[in-house]
């Protein structure tokens, strides 16, 4: 071979080789994503304005939260609402819904957003950002809602707007939240970054008119629920501490004097309290503690025997019926598989079960569900 | 030393001019079935196959060259091995006999592992790995540095410049004399990683933010040589890196900071007395490394811990068609920890022997037991036989069997992390059983090599150490040992190299298949049993084929990674994916000097894919790599 053909040549045979190799193998244009094996809708879901949503954490990271929803008209269970109706993943965990009207509020924790949805076809209205980790919604009037954040400040949402409209300054890990008169009253666990022994533990007064805080309640460490009973008495449940920094305990606040007036001590350290409810009446409370609790408001003690017993189910999320009282629960497995979720009535005998997403952390019930 | 089996020499077949020892062979030799302990399955990538991967981590080599199954978070960030359907912590990875897992996790990160700091790397599967260590249900990856005392002296400069700001340095000197050698290496590499990629979550196109990195490393490593009978060597490397961890898909327009940088000293010194009869390594090893970890203003921690290894290994050959290799290591480790109270420590005593025996040329075993003495305690005994069986002197075949036990002990996050760690844990147990054959046919002429490798492993683990939710306290984890684990597969490999018209051609192709299952639920509403392990994919493959001539060189390689489970009940998964890799290189001989040109395609294709959930990966990238050598003449 003469020199100059050598060098037109052996690159030529090298590359047309590459050349048929890359014919060979076909090109995929669909991205590579997470899949979610579902079994398909036997029944197309019309509305979502009468059932239980359960929404589903998702693990921390993964973006894989989502809802399920329990529809009342045919008793069917439809899963991943949100990504059917949206085309896109609902975020990394989702913490809670709040219904406003006929709009869904869904806190997504990890993506710091607010995604609202129609309750027509859950359809996505809004995104709010600015957020700081938020974690509950509790709505003050037709205009307005607070949400809480993990960091900094509690969120004003205008509902007209579907945006933050402002913000009240807390540099605390603000939790739950209910309203009393005018007021509402804000669990606040203490700065995020620090630990049990140094985090100041409170429930914040804040005066729904003016958006500022007025008032502080000194409370157990890490309140994380807090309910209002029929006779107007807060009810407060700390959980002590990630650290078990001291025990569990379950508080009645007067909201009108803003003291304290009685405050039971949970015994077992290894057992530790959550998701406090209160019935649609207002004279029971609820919590998980393993099993679900049952305890009347009148009780001088804590129950000691669980109404519902875990059975090996890792119960995480609990709430109450606001209309026929029924008990819902979910079992978060081992937080890397799809869970479940029991409707049991107020005397805690089994009426159904329903298979969920993702770590069932919280349900939201809508104005006419009566299941 | 007995070696069972192939004796692959394609090293004669391609050898080039002795200007190219070097490394800048522009052939690949590759995946070479051994075996130094009879009945054990062992695989060798060597330099010559890793000069073209010079601007590149392990992970990525391992991934598309190997059948280990690379978990990773994405480019740049973590990425952790799995073989033989075991996790990362089941993997143990070595440098020059010393332990690169954490003490604290109890794994490695491949993707700071630079590919340039190693010049050989062997891989031992399943129970071969009892004869570094117990607990490496999986494997052993062994990353190993050898004198050349034929060397006068070797430079070896590149420059690489890659896709998304990518910049990768390596210089390395290799001097000496018949007896004495030294190998000086450097590497830096900086990205910003700043790739495009379509965000699912966001539903459009966007450009990865902070997810920079930056590692440096520097060795030095002294070989010395007294008569061919006293060897010594003395080897330090530093290396440090610093990350910006990346936001998840749906979490990238928070104000994300997640910072990550490591400081990791190693030193280790051997000497090796040498007789006709017997001989003697004596090592002792020290190894100090840093880690610091921020989370917004959330977290900030320091992990420090330190090592000490020390190790006598005794040989003796004095009976015929005998080796007796009696030894101890004793290891120390010592952590410093933000997130446990106080400073923890554990020292481990391992007493270890190795037994082998040659059956008239056909039949050839080993016995290896391990003992582990740890913080006073004794592990129950890890006995690992194998049995080699060659049936035809004249053809290269060979069949194998081996079984052994094995324990993982805790690690110290699971035993020491501050409110979660769990001090009542007891060891992991594996039990295994692997068959494998292999053989190897060459042409008379030298120019044909074929290459066929296979082997089946069935494996328990027992009490493996899962992190769990608390029942009754749900935002309490703790480690357990909850879980139950059968795996079993067969890891198949296939090798052609060929000269042909002067072309030098090889098809390299690995394949493995995996079924690594929970077998026991954690209570009866558990949906997992008999479910794939997450992040395990059931089928993987890998091929490449080369083709070099007139000193340019071309590789196209391929992996196929089927589909993941992300849930243990197997109700979502990520899909399967395939990814096809081109390198293409010209060698150009300038007087005593050899300039390289090489350039990397990756993901040629263009693939949009992810590996684990919300971790973007990048679609097609590139690097370009200029190397020039300075192989100076041998002696």
């Amino acid at each position: 071979m003469k020199k100059s053909s050598y060098f037109i040549h052996q690159p030529l045979v090298l590359y047309s080789l590459l050349a048929i190799l890359i014919l060979q193998t076909a090109c995929s244009k669909d991205p590579i994503r997470e899949e979610v094996i579902t079994p398909p809708d036997t029944t197309k879901t019309v509305t979502y304005e009468n059932g239980i949503f359960i929404v589903n954490e998702g693990n921390y990271n993964w973006g894989n939260a989502s809802v399920t929803y329990l529809n009342n008209t045919n008793n069917t269970v439809v899963q991943d609402v949100f990504s059917k109706s949206n085309n896109r993943n609902l975020g990394d965990v989702a913490e809670s819904m709040t219904i406003a009207g006929k709009l869904g509020y869904l806190l997504i924790n990890n993506s710091n957003r607010i995604e609202v949805v129609s309750l027509k076809d859950f359809k996505s209205v809004s995104t709010i950002s600015g957020l700081h980790s938020p974690r509950f919604l509790q709505v003050v009037d037709s205009t307005k809602a607070y949400a809480t954040n993990m960091q900094n400040y509690i969120s004003v949402i205008d509902l007209k707007t579907n945006s933050v409209s402002g913000t009240i300054k807390t540099t605390s890990w603000t939790e739950n939240l209910i309203k009393y008169d005018k007021f509402m009253l804000v669990t606040s666990i203490g700065r995020f970054s620090e630990p049990s022994a140094v985090r100041k533990a409170q429930i914040f007064v804040i005066d729904t008119e003016t958006d500022a805080i007025v008032d502080s309640i000194q409370s157990g460490k890490e309140p994380i629920g807090i309910v209002i009973d029929k006779k107007q008495k807060v009810w407060v449940l700390c959980s002590g501490g990630y650290d078990n920094f001291e025990a569990p305990s379950l508080m009645r606040i007067n909201p009108e004097l803003r003291v304290v007036e009685k405050v039971f001590t949970f015994t077992d350290p290894a057992q530790v309290p959550s998701r406090l409810c209160m019935n649609p009446t207002g004279d029971t409370i609820y919590y998980l503690k393993g099993g679900v609790y049952q305890m009347p408001v009148t009780s001088n003690t804590l129950p000691t025997q669980p109404l519902i017993k875990p059975e090996g189910r890792l119960f995480y999320g609990l709430n109450i019926h606001p209309g026929t009282g029924c008990i819902y629960v979910s079992d978060a497995k081992d937080y890397v598989q799809n869970g479940s979720a029991y409707q049991y009535n107020a005397a805690g005998s089994l009426i159904r079960q329903y298979v969920t997403g993702r770590i069932p952390g919280s349900f939201c019930f809508t104005a006419n569900s009566t299941k | 030393m007995y070696s069972v089996g192939i004796q692959c020499i394609p090293l004669l077949l391609y050898a080039q001019t002795p200007k190219d020892t070097l490394n800048l062979k522009e052939f690949e030799v590759k995946s070479t079935y051994k075996s130094d302990i009879n009945g054990f399955k062992r695989v060798k990538l060597d330099s010559t196959f890793l000069v073209n991967h010079l601007n590149e981590d392990l992970s990525k080599v391992l991934a598309n060259y190997s059948t280990i199954y690379i978990k990773s978070y994405g480019s740049g960030s973590l990425a952790s091995p799995s073989f033989r359907g075991t996790t990362a912590q089941h993997t143990q990875v070595e440098w020059n006999g010393i332990n690169l897992n954490s003490p604290m996790l109890g794994q490695v990160d491949l993707s700071q592992i630079p590919v340039s700091q190693f010049d050989g790397l062997e891989i031992l599967y399943g129970a071969a790995g009892i004869s570094r260590a117990s607990g490496a249900f999986g494997g052993v990856i062994n990353l190993v540095t050898n004198p050349d005392w034929n060397n006068k002296i070797n430079v070896l400069a590149a420059q690489s410049l890659g896709s998304f700001h990518t910049f990768t340095s390596n210089i390395n000197v290799v001097a000496g004399t018949s007896s004495f050698q030294s190998h000086t290496k450097f590497n830096y590499s900086a990205s910003e990683n700043d790739f495009p990629y379509y965000n699912e979550y966001l539903t459009k196109m966007v450009t990865q933010h902070s997810a920079s990195y930056a590692i440096f490393g520097i060795s030095e490593e002294l070989f010395f040589k007294v008569r061919d009978k006293h060897l010594v060597s003395v080897k330090f490397r530093y290396n440090q890196d610093d990350r910006d961890l990346p936001p998840t898909t749906n979490n990238f327009e928070n104000d994300h900071y997640e910072k990550q940088s490591s400081k990791n000293l190693f030193a280790v010194a051997d000497y090796k007395f040498v007789e006709k009869k017997y001989n003697v390594l004596v090592r002792t090893a020290f190894s100090n490394q840093e880690m610091h970890y921020a989370l917004d203003s959330t977290i900030n921690v320091v992990h420090q811990y330190y090592q000490v290894i020390n190790k006598i290994r005794f040989t003796y050959l004095g009976i015929r068609n005998m080796l007796i290799k009696p030894g101890i290591d004793f290891t120390f480790d010592q952590v410093a920890s933000d997130d446990y109270n106080g400073i923890k420590s554990r020292s481990t005593t391992s007493f270890y022997t190795e037994l082998s025996n040659d059956i008239g040329g056909k039949v050839k075993t080993s016995l290896v037991i391990r003992a582990d003495l740890i913080n006073g305690s004794f592990l129950p005994i890890v006995p690992a036989i194998g049995i080699a069986y060659l049936p035809w002197k004249k053809c290269d075949l060979s069949f194998t069997l081996n079984l052994a036990r094995n324990y993982r002990y805790p690690t110290l996050n699971d035993l020491f992390w501050a409110i979660s760690g769990n001090p009542d844990l007891v060891p992991e147990t594996n039990y295994s059983v692997e068959l494998g054959y292999a053989f190897t046919h060459k042409s008379k002429n030298g120019k044909f090599l074929f290459e066929l490798n296979m082997a089946g492993y069935y494996s328990w683990i027992y009490q493996m150490i899962t992190w769990t939710s608390v029942i009754g306290n749900p935002s309490l984890w703790k480690p357990e040992n909850i879980d139950e684990i059968r795996a079993r597969g067969v890891e198949t490999g296939l090798n052609f190299k060929w000269e042909v018209f002067n072309f030098r051609v090889s098809l390299d192709n690995n394949y493995n298949f995996c079924r690594s299952t929970y077998q026991k639920a954690s209570s009866a509403y558990d949906e997992k049993i008999g479910k794939q392990l997450i992040y395990i994919p059931v089928n993987t493959l890998n091929s490449t084929f080369s083709i070099a001539r007139w000193n340019f060189y071309l590789n196209y390689n391929f992996c196929y990674v089927s589909e993941r489970f992300t849930a243990k009940d197997n109700l979502s998964v990520m899909p399967a994916y395939n990814l096809s890799n081109i390198i293409a290189g010209k060698n150009i001989h300038i007087k005593h000097f050899i300039l390289s040109l090489q350039f990397d395609i990756n993901n040629v294709f263009d693939l949009d894919y992810q590996s684990m959930p919300s971790r973007p990966m990048p679609g097609i990238n590139a690097a370009f790599t200029v190397k020039l050598g300075f192989p100076g003449t041998n002696r």
